[in-house]
């Protein structure tokens, strides 16, 4: 039988393949892809690892006790203090380092420290009017007309925070 | 002509028993492959199984309610989720719709920079057609996110397993798997992921899952300032959404695709796309 020899070709042919495709795949997939689906099984934890920005209200008030009180007695204690000065995570980093005089720079030049607040456009956001917004939400149609229909003066340098306190909504 | 019923070339006896030959091969044969692919293969199916018959009471699935009622469109959200997961700029994950209804039954959806900058009728992007030249009657601001379906367009077209859905139901993006092709970009519905030209791959909300695992809300849920967005357990019946969700009149968008999200609105019209 001279057919013996071509089937061991063929055989030893597909072995070979099926070896390399084994060994490939072995090589590509991570070990625990499929463990808990069509997916690689770690990533869930490393997608819970990463580190919260936002720290909330509560993290401020550990050492901005005095803003915060008055904060959460006034009648704006509803947007947070993130809302505005942005999230607080590399802020308290910087600080708890001591390194006080690093602050300037770090934070201003760091998206993800501290904003730098302008005084008019954190209002802006919530208090400009616009037709959907409710009819309860105190909001004027422009800095400059309001400040007009106060009787002071608008200039370039005019900002919400020259009357209003922003923690506490009251008008100095 | 040759009459081929006179000359059957098998008998019965013959056919019968090649019959049974190849059923026998078949079965062994079969038998082998199958017992190699279940060797081979991850045993995705059972294990998931039997684990979710087991712990089915205590399990956590994730639900979020939007409030479109409460919404002010303020952008606060917005911010937020851009700072906290990094989200370059001209991209969102989640945004903010602006719907003007006109008497003429004309609808304007607006969403300048996905309302980061919060809305005004004074400001240039405003974006109502001169022509209209009529008042609104009628106006809301929608807020948008990942939808989180429980029948999820994404997943299903990712060619790598890149994207997957975790046990609380909320659907991620492995970083390391994807490839950055698209294609769950454009399978999804809801236009709520995007690539994002830093880092090359798919992005996405995660419903802020780096702060949920930790017992915290997701970024855009803190920061509102309306209560227009609702998160937590589902299957907790104490938590503030299951009472929402037992109290109000819940809608999903685009609910003739039947993807079944988890994202659910309140106030919902018919307008919103």
């Amino acid at each position: 039988m001279g057919h013996a020899r071509h089937f061991t070709r063929l055989f030893v042919l597909i072995a070979i393949v099926v070896i390399a495709f084994l060994g490939a795949r072995a090589k590509v997939v991570p070990k625990d892809f499929g463990k808990l689906g069509h997916f690689r099984a770690s990533a869930i934890a490393e997608a819970a690892a990463r580190e919260p920005r936002h720290i909330g209200s509560e993290a401020c008030s550990d050492c901005h006790a005095k803003v915060s009180a008055a904060w959460t007695a006034g009648k704006h204690s509803t947007p947070q203090c993130e809302n505005c000065h942005g999230p607080g995570l590399l802020h308290v980093k910087v600080m708890s380092e001591d390194s006080v005089d690093a602050y300037p720079d770090r934070i201003k030049n760091n998206p993800n420290a501290l904003r730098v607040t302008s005084g008019i456009q954190e209002c802006e956001w919530c208090h400009l009017k616009t037709f959907e917004r409710p009819s309860t939400l105190k909001s004027i149609k422009n800095v400059e007309q309001h400040i007009s229909e106060t009787g002071e003066k608008f200039t370039s340098r005019s900002k919400c925070i020259d009357c209003h306190n922003p923690h506490t909504t009251v008008v100095k | 002509m040759t009459n081929l019923w006179d000359k059957p070339e098998i008998t019965r006896r013959e056919f019968l028993e090649k019959c049974a030959d190849a059923g026998a091969k078949t079965f062994v044969f079969g038998g082998l492959v199958v017992t190699t692919a279940k060797l081979l293969l991850p045993q995705e199916a059972t294990t998931r199984w039997s684990a979710r018959r087991k712990g089915a009471e205590k399990e956590v699935i994730y639900g979020f309610v939007v409030d479109t009622t409460r919404c002010i469109g303020c952008g606060s959200c917005v911010r937020a989720c851009k700072a906290e997961n990094n989200v370059p700029d001209g991209f969102c994950r989640t945004w903010v719709e602006q719907y003007t209804f006109f008497p003429n039954g004309e609808v304007v959806v607006n969403s300048p920079a996905g309302g980061e900058n919060g809305f005004g009728d004074e400001l240039p992007d405003r974006n109502l057609p001169e022509e209209l030249g009529q008042l609104p009657v009628r106006g809301f601001f929608v807020p948008k996110l990942c939808n989180h379906c429980i029948n999820t367009p994404c997943i299903q077209v990712c060619p790598v397993g890149a994207s997957y859905k975790t046990k609380e139901g909320v659907v991620l993006v492995d970083p390391q798997r994807c490839v950055g092709c698209g294609y769950c970009v454009q399978a999804c519905p809801f236009g709520s992921r995007f690539l994002n030209p830093e880092t090359k791959i798919a992005d996405k909300c995660t419903w802020c899952y780096h702060r949920i695992t930790k017992g915290m809300k997701p970024a855009c849920v803190v920061s509102c300032p309306a209560k227009a967005r609702i998160f937590g357990n589902v299957n907790d019946p104490k938590s503030e959404i299951s009472q929402i969700l037992a109290t109000n009149r819940v809608q999903v968008l685009k609910s003739y695709l039947g993807t079944n999200p988890r994202t659910r609105y309140i106030g919902l019209d018919s307008e919103v796309i």
